[in-house]
């Protein structure tokens, strides 16, 4: 039965996790994070090549490592991804790789969403003086 | 008959105890592991494929590794095979990291020759617990190997003079007969009688008799090459055992060993004492089938002749006469 991933609506990182794994240390944790992001443009592009040239031997390996790498940072949705990835690479199965590909994508901009900051709400101007007539 | 290579005896693990291979191919986890890994005090050598972790594990004296077991290149499974394929002198233990835990997949690293396996993501605080076992077996480990180079030496070598005993030397000469029977190489042997021995040990008590035997032991182990022997026959009667050496080649090494004793002296209260030595050579040169007892009588026989001759010189077997200090050989 297809999943509906519509509905995954849990946040992309789960913070008080990832923490507990790096030893309590918020800036450890936002180096690993953007180690894991700097790292993530070449991996996905190493799969789509892999993909494009039906390596599946590079699909698994690729799917794997991404999958060890989400699961330290707790991060379930890249790595329920990245694991389908892996899968299919071992089944060899072309279009489960392209499918998983694509949500690895999609889940990588959830978490880079989800990391960025939100701008800072607009303070209201004060008043103006009302001018006496 | 090559000795092992250990440490002293009883000396502590060396600081190799306190240094982790971590072989990874993802960077965040290796960053992840590092972090705690040297948080509990150990220096990390990180490697991020196989062929990379196998080039350190031959080389450097690692003894905790962590491999993960899927890596490009070279797995954790292959890894472990080639590690316990070498003939290294120390143990490395090794652990599995995997995301497989299926039983199959267990029994399939620990065959490999993994000692631990653990599946990601990593529980840390267990992690540590287990590279505690890990040094633990590795203590046990080199206490081990340290008995068994310890009773080797009991073994075969003599307690006083460290050289090989009268066994191991015998053996020594046995096997390299053998060996110069079938390459067509002779084998030298002298014997050696250290000159008036029971004087010095009358006259100046057992304790200097022994130093001048070491002190002899020690010139002759000086004075050959790497591959000759020199073991200890009995009381101050020493063997020497010269591969691929003819007559000629063994008396000159026996003129050599003379020369170096006569002019060595030995600080004893009141004095500086001087010790001399006579030696019989013989050699197996194109004489097949000569045998030990052979070779140890023909020495022996050059030997006695050396000693009724005057002392402080060198006979040969098959010689019609000994020859004098500083005359030339008859041959």
């Amino acid at each position: 039965m297809p999943v509906d991933r519509s509905a995954n609506v849990a946040p992309p990182l789960d913070r008080r996790e990832a923490l507990e794994r790096v030893g309590g240390d918020p800036a450890f944790l936002e180096e690993l994070l953007s180690l894991y992001v700097r790292e993530f443009g070449p991996a996905l592009e190493a799969l789509r090549q892999a993909a494009k040239g039906k390596d599946f031997q590079t699909i698994r390996e690729r799917g794997h490592s991404l999958k060890g790498s989400s699961a330290n940072l707790s991060l379930p949705g890249l790595r329920a991804a990245a694991y389908d990835a892996e899968l299919a690479g071992r089944e060899e199965n072309l279009a489960s790789a392209r499918s998983s590909i694509e949500r690895l994508k999609e889940e990588f901009e959830r978490l880079t969403g989800f990391l960025t900051p939100s701008p800072a709400p607009r303070r209201a101007s004060p008043p103006r003086p009302r001018r006496r007539p | 008959m090559p000795e092992p290579k250990l440490r002293p005896s009883g000396s502590a693990p060396g600081p190799a105890v306190r240094t982790v291979l971590v072989a990874e191919d993802d960077l965040v986890s290796i960053r992840l592991l590092e972090r705690h890994l040297q948080s509990w005090g150990y220096t990390v050598i990180p490697a991020r494929n196989g062929e990379d972790a196998w080039a350190i594990l031959r080389e450097a004296d690692v003894r905790l590794a962590l491999l993960d077991w899927m890596m490009p290149k070279v797995d954790g499974p292959e890894l472990c095979r080639r590690v316990r394929g070498l003939s290294k002198d120390r143990y490395t233990y090794i652990i599995l990291l995997t995301s497989r835990d299926q039983s199959e997949d267990i029994i399939a690293g620990l065959e490999a020759g993994a000692d631990d396996y653990m599946t990601k993501p990593v529980h840390f605080l267990e992690l540590q617990a287990r590279l505690q076992t890990g040094q633990r077996i590795i203590a046990l480990e080199d206490k081990l190997r340290q008995s068994q180079h310890d009773l080797y030496k009991l073994a075969t070598r003599d307690g006083l003079t460290e050289l090989w005993n009268r066994t191991t030397i015998l053996e020594f000469l046995d096997e390299e007969l053998v060996r110069g029977r079938r390459l067509g190489h002779p084998t030298g042997v002298i014997m050696i009688d250290l000159d008036h021995f029971k004087e010095i040990n009358d006259t100046y008590g057992h304790l200097t008799g022994d130093r001048v035997i070491s002190k002899a032991a020690a010139y002759f182990q000086k004075s050959v090459r790497p591959y000759d022997r020199v073991g200890r026959y009995g009381g101050d009667e020493m063997l020497v055992v010269l591969p691929d050496c003819g007559l000629e080649e063994t008396i000159q090494v026996a003129e050599r060993l003379r020369k170096t004793v006569e002019k060595a002296r030995l600080r004893v209260p009141g004095r500086m004492l001087r010790f001399t030595l006579s030696l019989g050579c013989a050699s197996s040169k194109n004489e097949a089938g000569r045998s030990v007892d052979r070779m140890i009588r023909e020495s022996d026989r050059a030997l006695y002749e050396a000693k009724q001759n005057g002392r402080n010189r060198v006979a040969a077997a098959r010689d019609p006469r000994p020859r004098r200090k500083g005359e030339p050989h008859a041959r």
